[in-house]
């Protein structure tokens, strides 16, 4: 597996554990804190997000220093229509995302909603990006 | 549309230039040896410029290296 596939994953990893229990805990709907409607919501948010970086920070360090310098070679043709291929299809998803919250959502919805429903939107965009990723570099592995 | 694929020789082109390694050729022509192995594997197409440039290495030229095999489609009576 190469480096660039050990990162994709890393990083699929990360979204998984931070934003799965963030998006499981908030569909539940409002919590306890309705009487400081934004404190808990934008506590938790900055609580996954830190728990996101110190997940990709740990994972980073641990793949460079389990991988050699000749290992991590710099992006060459193959990776560059690898990544443009899959922040094209990221980009759809973020569109048609945005395209609901902006323009439908503002009809039924309010507040946190939208805004987790723009997150959402956000972290499905970067799953597809990195899913993209691995795929690809699954498809062109030889063996 | 013409039905094809594309079909290569690196392998072979590799173990008549002293058994070199895919690393090798990749420092060469500035491809990974992950890149080198789909190629050689018909899982990537390289550029144009990559493909020039590994038909360089070999001395080759470049019709040596990959070739196109036209699949046969059968003809639409009219």
């Amino acid at each position: 597996m190469s480096y660039r596939e050990k990162i994709a994953w890393l990083s699929l990893i990360a979204m998984a554990v931070a934003y799965g229990p963030y998006f499981m805990f908030v569909a539940r709907g409002p919590g306890p804190w309705e009487p400081l409607p934004h404190l808990h919501p934008l506590g938790l948010f900055a609580l996954v997000s830190i728990v996101r970086m110190l997940i990709l920070g740990a994972g980073y360090l641990y793949l460079r220093l389990g991988s050699p310098r000749e290992e991590r070679p710099p992006l060459d043709e193959r990776d560059r229509a690898i990544e443009h291929r899959s922040l094209s299809a990221a980009y759809y998803v973020l569109i048609a995302g945005m395209i609901l919250v902006g323009c439908f959502m503002p009809f039924s919805s309010t507040g946190w909603t939208i805004v987790n429903a723009a997150i959402f939107w956000i972290v499905a965009a970067e799953v597809v990006h990195y899913s993209v990723v691995v795929a690809s570099y699954r498809v062109q592995a030889s063996s | 549309m013409m039905q094809g694929s594309i079909s290569n020789r690196i392998r072979t082109l590799r173990f008549m230039n002293g058994e070199m390694s895919q690393a090798e050729l990749g420092q060469r022509i500035g491809l990974t040896r992950q890149t080198i192995a789909a190629i050689e594997a018909g899982k990537y197409s390289p550029s144009l410029e990559a493909a020039f440039r590994i038909a360089q290495v070999f001395n080759v030229p470049l019709g040596e290296v990959f070739q196109w095999d036209v699949k046969a489609t059968p003809l639409k009576a009219s």
